[in-house]
């Protein structure tokens, strides 16, 4: 049933440094609310437990994408629509676009941010796995100063982060030495649309002379967070893209993922679609 | 009987609409917000009632804590099972379009089901109310409940009333004695799940008590039911009841039956004292408003080698609540579906913890006939045998069930212009023999039918001073075009354009139409209509004929026709005169006709069905398991096509549906808690608009005057009827892979590998 929304407290700082001065505060006492994409279903199943939420939807410095000379800079507020529709992103960062056209409908990527999806810690949400990809860092605020961690050692645990109660996503840093990549993006579900996917692959390599001179693959829905198969990567750099390399980077995927049966999909057909998904990466990969 | 026999002869009556693809004429009110639906009557004083569902699957209620709920301001009422009013049961009456579900809420505390309402709070505003009911507090005695139909099948018995009117153990011939004489058996169950039928409108009731007389605004598909339910629960006379339902969102049978909660707002109105408004949630009509149930089929065919069917056996269970009955009689069509000397139906029950299951677009006939047409399938590639050619092979010439010759079946035509229209031609009848780059191609095809149904039903008609005219029946409009259909068929008989009929429906004060169920409203009110239009031209003709002024005095009324609001003479139009001259030199305000459509059903000397073709193209995903629908032709015979736009989108609507039916639906029921998983839009997945190719939809022409006087019959179901399959069938032709069980889920059809 729909919470009662009174019981609900709602602040909107003036500024960003408000907001931290209010976090720091009351460390633990308040969350920061963005788009409400997530939230908004808990209210209404009744299920929101937490009750005091700061709406930085109006902050200017979480806000923009800036493209700098060795990297891109997007503020946690940067909506999927957004994604979609800069220029930048468009040609180094497809992977991005690629994840935000298939989140949600419309209204979700008109409202839906980046920062919310990453803090959200869903291990079947569709921005992390291209994030991983690009070797992204997060840029974590609070009174006691900025800090900056790599994307890949945000998430702990199932929903667990390496963030502090009073620290505020501020930024995704995306290093701009990826351009070059050939990108894989795949979100398999039982519908075209809208779906929670069942198994979320995004992968990135670079050829060098018939090798693999560089490798990235991310999932999504098969383990407790998404995950970057370093020791896949690992076997497969510097390899040529043949049968057997292929076989011995599937088996060691299989290795590296502890998807689950639930009422989406079971652990069965993750382990055998992410494997696939590697493969059909791997096919495109040597034909491009 | 050929469609030529059967076409109706021209009418040099009326602006000939019907069957135009009129655009819907509340289409502007429905876009712009002004077609007002159940709960959107604003009343003074207007409380707000939010239902409390039960937590467990069974057992009791041992009490309630409701003191900190009583804080919240602006509370009312709680009214929980202690301090309930009185509701009497409503006897089911199936003649009546009754569904099963009347179990009495609020009277006991005994608890049969996860969600089911044990409480309803009443305050000022939504929001206080949300809040109290947040704050109810209830213990139980729980017991643990019987949510699996495989682990309660030992269980399983026979139901107690009939299956779609027929014995639940039929038998026709001796299929022991047809298996026997088989060349080629298919011997194989096919599961269906619990399926929803989520029609996008909420149900909703607004309830305003006046002393004794109840006003109810329902979200429903049976005006008169919801007042007879009514009437009979509060103990107050029918006419102290008024039900109305201008506009239904969707309904799809679960609108059918009047459930629970619109007792529980008439009482929760009465003991506050207010007119009360209960919208239930998402949540609520996946516990509470009916569900397709289970079913596990059994299919054993028996065939000579040239296909021609020696036996046909289709038995099973399907699931029920514990405290009442409804059977999914899946094996309805297969009576009479196929000419078949030995035949065997057998249906058993499961009893689970869950709400009573219902009709659901098609009942019987969407789960049925994915088995039955799954079966004729592997049938056809064990006997290397095209599959439309089987079914041509045991063409039911006349009715195999009651040896009656049909009113008017054009399946023949619905197979050879759907395989046409599909290019079947393409296929290569080998599985895995098709493909489209990396992807697998499959073409599959099935049968659809299902059977008229007609109820009585009354309209009126009133030719205006004005010169327009008002169409009046108490009947509904689920979103598919009853207002336009019946402005059609009246502007037919009146010789009136659109623009000057008005139809005015959803009102129990009005005449009288039976449950807008079983496709049966056009048939049914549309036939009323024409008759009650009928009626009152003949006394406008009878005005003109009779008034020495008019230019039609003495005229004999057969020479007499209406065109452009004008009667005239036949044989020279210029001698005639408008309707409105004829009514205003008479000095009346208008002439009334009436109309009660009988059906004598008792004495049936023809048997009359709705049939069709359907054909899917899938592509597969040899990798990831994924089958997205790339094409699709359904062709059909519904009688007489009242309107080519709103016709062709009831089945394009029952396709998509079938699609999802195939591919997606499915209500996961937690087997140990009993509760429903996925009872939300965002788990229960239905399909998007992407994952709908282009429908080819052929309405074929006919008439059907036994189907009804005026030649439909009934468009509403069969486009669902068989869809499942076709896809299925494709399915399996693109990857050899058989799945027996629906929905065609990725996993399901990978296994533990690949297709590649």
């Amino acid at each position: 049933m729909r919470a009662y929304l009174p019981d609900y407290e709602l602040r909107a700082p003036r500024s960003l440094t408000d907001a931290l001065a209010l976090l720091a505060r009351e460390p633990g006492g308040w969350r920061a609310f963005a788009g409400g994409t997530d939230l908004m279903v808990l209210l209404e199943a009744g299920l929101l437990t937490h009750r005091k939420f700061l709406s930085i939807w109006h902050l200017p410095e979480l806000k923009g994408i800036e493209v700098a000379n060795d990297h891109v800079t997007l503020g946690a507020l940067t909506t999927y629509t957004e994604v979609q529709r800069d220029e930048t992103m468009r040609r180094e960062f497809p992977l991005l676009g690629a994840a935000a056209r298939e989140t949600g409908g419309i209204a979700i990527q008109n409202r839906g941010t980046l920062g919310g999806n990453i803090v959200n810690a869903s291990p079947a949400a569709d921005s992390p796995p291209a994030l991983l990809v690009y070797d992204a860092e997060l840029e974590l605020v609070s009174t006691r100063g900025t800090r900056l961690l790599p994307y890949r050692e945000f998430h702990t645990g199932y929903k667990q982060m390496n963030m502090q109660s009073d620290e505020l996503l501020t930024r995704i840093r995306l290093p701009r030495t990826t351009g070059d990549l050939k990108t894989y993006y795949r979100k398999v579900g039982t519908r075209k649309a809208q779906a929670i996917s069942k198994v979320c692959f995004a992968a990135g390599a670079r050829m060098n002379d018939g090798r693999i001179a560089d490798v990235r693959l991310a999932l999504g829905s098969v383990a407790p967070t998404v995950v970057r198969c370093t020791q896949t990567e690992e076997l497969l750099r510097n390899q040529t893209i043949d049968e057997a390399t292929t076989k011995a980077a599937r088996e060691m995927l299989m290795t590296e993922i502890t998807p689950i049966d639930d009422m989406r999909s079971t652990a069965d057909y993750r382990l055998n679609v992410a494997a696939n998904l590697l493969a059909d990466f791997l096919r495109q990969l040597k034909h491009t | 009987m050929s469609a030529k026999q059967n076409q109706r002869p021209a009418s040099k009556q009326g602006s000939g609409v019907v069957g135009q693809p009129l655009n819907r004429v509340d289409g502007r009110l429905k876009v712009t917000g002004g077609a007002r639906f159940a709960a959107e009557f604003p009343h003074d004083q207007m409380a707000y009632a939010v239902l409390i569902g039960s937590t467990i699957a069974n057992g009791r209620i041992k009490g309630f804590d409701t003191s900190a709920a009583k804080r919240v301001p602006g509370v009312l009422a709680i009214i929980t099972h202690e301090n309930a009013p009185k509701l009497r049961p409503v006897a089911t009456n199936p003649a009546e379009g009754d569904a099963a579900g009347r179990r009495v809420p609020l009277q006991s505390p005994v608890i049969y089901y996860h969600g089911q309402y044990i409480a309803v709070v009443v305050a000022e505003t939504l929001e206080q109310t949300q809040q109290a009911a947040a704050l109810v507090r209830v213990s139980y005695d729980e017991q643990p409940p019987a949510a699996d139909m495989e682990r309660e099948r030992g269980k399983a018995y026979p139901p107690k009333g009939k299956v779609a009117g027929k014995p639940a153990d039929t038998m026709r011939g001796n299929t022991d004695t047809g298996l026997a004489a088989a060349n080629v058996r298919v011997d194989e169950i096919y599961r269906t799940p619990t399926e929803h039928h989520n029609p996008m409108e909420p149900h909703a009731t607004i309830a305003v008590w006046d002393g004794d007389k109840l006003t109810i605004y329902d979200a429903t598909q049976y005006t008169y039911g919801v007042r007879h339910a009514m009437a009979t629960t509060f103990g107050v006379p029918e006419e102290n009841v008024r039900c109305i339902c201008k506009f239904t969102g969707g309904a799809f049978g679960c609108k059918g039956t009047v459930w629970s909660h619109v007792s529980l707002a008439a009482a929760a109105a009465r003991v506050a004292r207010r007119p009360v408004k209960l919208v239930t949630t998402r949540q609520q009509m996946f516990s509470n408003m009916g569900h397709r149930a289970e079913t596990e089929q059994h299919v054993v065919l028996g065939a000579t080698r040239a296909g021609k069917l020696t036996a046909i056996v289709h038995e099973g269970l399907s699931h029920t609540s514990t405290f009442d009955e409804y059977v999914e009689p899946f094996s309805k069509a297969t009576h009479m579906l196929y000419a078949c000397d030995n035949f065997k139906a057998s249906q058993r029950l499961v009893a689970l913890n869950v709400g009573t299951p219902t009709y659901m677009r098609a009942p019987g006939e969407t789960s049925g006939m994915f088995a039955l047409e799954s079966a004729l399938d592997e049938l056809a590639y064990k006997l290397n045998l095209d599959p439309i050619q089987l079914r041509l092979v045991n063409y039911a010439d006349t009715d195999p069930d009651t040896k009656l010759p049909w009113s008017t079946k054009l399946l023949k035509e619905c197979y050879r212009t759907g395989a046409e229209h599909f290019g079947w031609a393409r296929r290569k009848p080998a599985p895995r023999s098709m493909r489209d780059g990396r992807y697998l191609l499959g073409l599959g095809m099935a049968t659809a039918v299902y059977p008229v149904n007609h109820f009585p039903s009354s309209a009126r008609v009133r030719i205006q001073s004005d010169g327009s005219a008002i169409v009046e029946s108490s009947t509904h409009d689920l979103g598919t075009g009853t207002y336009t259909v019946l402005t059609q068929i009246a502007c037919e008989t009146l010789g009136l354009p659109p623009e000057r009929v008005e139809v005015i429906i959803g009102d129990t004060n009005l005449p009288k139409a039976m449950v807008s169920g079983g496709s049966s409203t056009v048939m049914s009110v549309g036939s009323s209509v024409q008759g009650a239009a009928r009626a009152a031209l003949a006394k406008l003709v009878e005005t003109a004929r009779a008034d020495t002024r008019s230019p039609l005095y003495g005229a004999s009324a057969d020479q007499i026709v209406a065109s452009d609001g004008r009667l005239a003479l036949k044989s020279n139009d210029a001698r005639g005169e408008t309707y409105r001259d004829t009514l205003a030199r008479a000095g009346m305000k208008e002439v009334e006709g009436s109309y009660d459509t009988e059906f004598n059903d008792k004495e049936k000397k023809f048997s009359s069905h709705a049939f069709g073709a359907q054909f899917a193209e899938v592509r597969v995903d040899p990798d990831f398991g994924e089958v997205r629908v790339t094409r699709f032709t359904g062709v059909f015979d519904i009688g007489r096509v009242m309107n080519m736009k709103t016709g062709q989108s009831q089945m394009k609507g029952g396709i998509i549906m079938g699609i999802g039916m195939a591919l997606m639906e499915e209500t996961v029921l937690d087997t140990n808690s009993g509760r429903l998983v996925n009872r939300d839009l965002a788990e229960y997945h239905v399909p998007v608009h992407a994952d709908v190719p282009q429908l080819d939809v052929v309405l074929l022409e006919n008439f059907d005057e036994h189907a009804s006087p005026i030649g439909a019959k009934g468009a509403g179901e069969i486009g669902i009827v068989g869809a499942a399959a076709a896809v299925a069938n494709a399915v399996y032709h693109a990857t050899g892979v058989r799945v027996r069980e629906l929905p065609i889920t990725l996993d399901k059809l990978l296994g533990k590998g690949a297709l590649a």
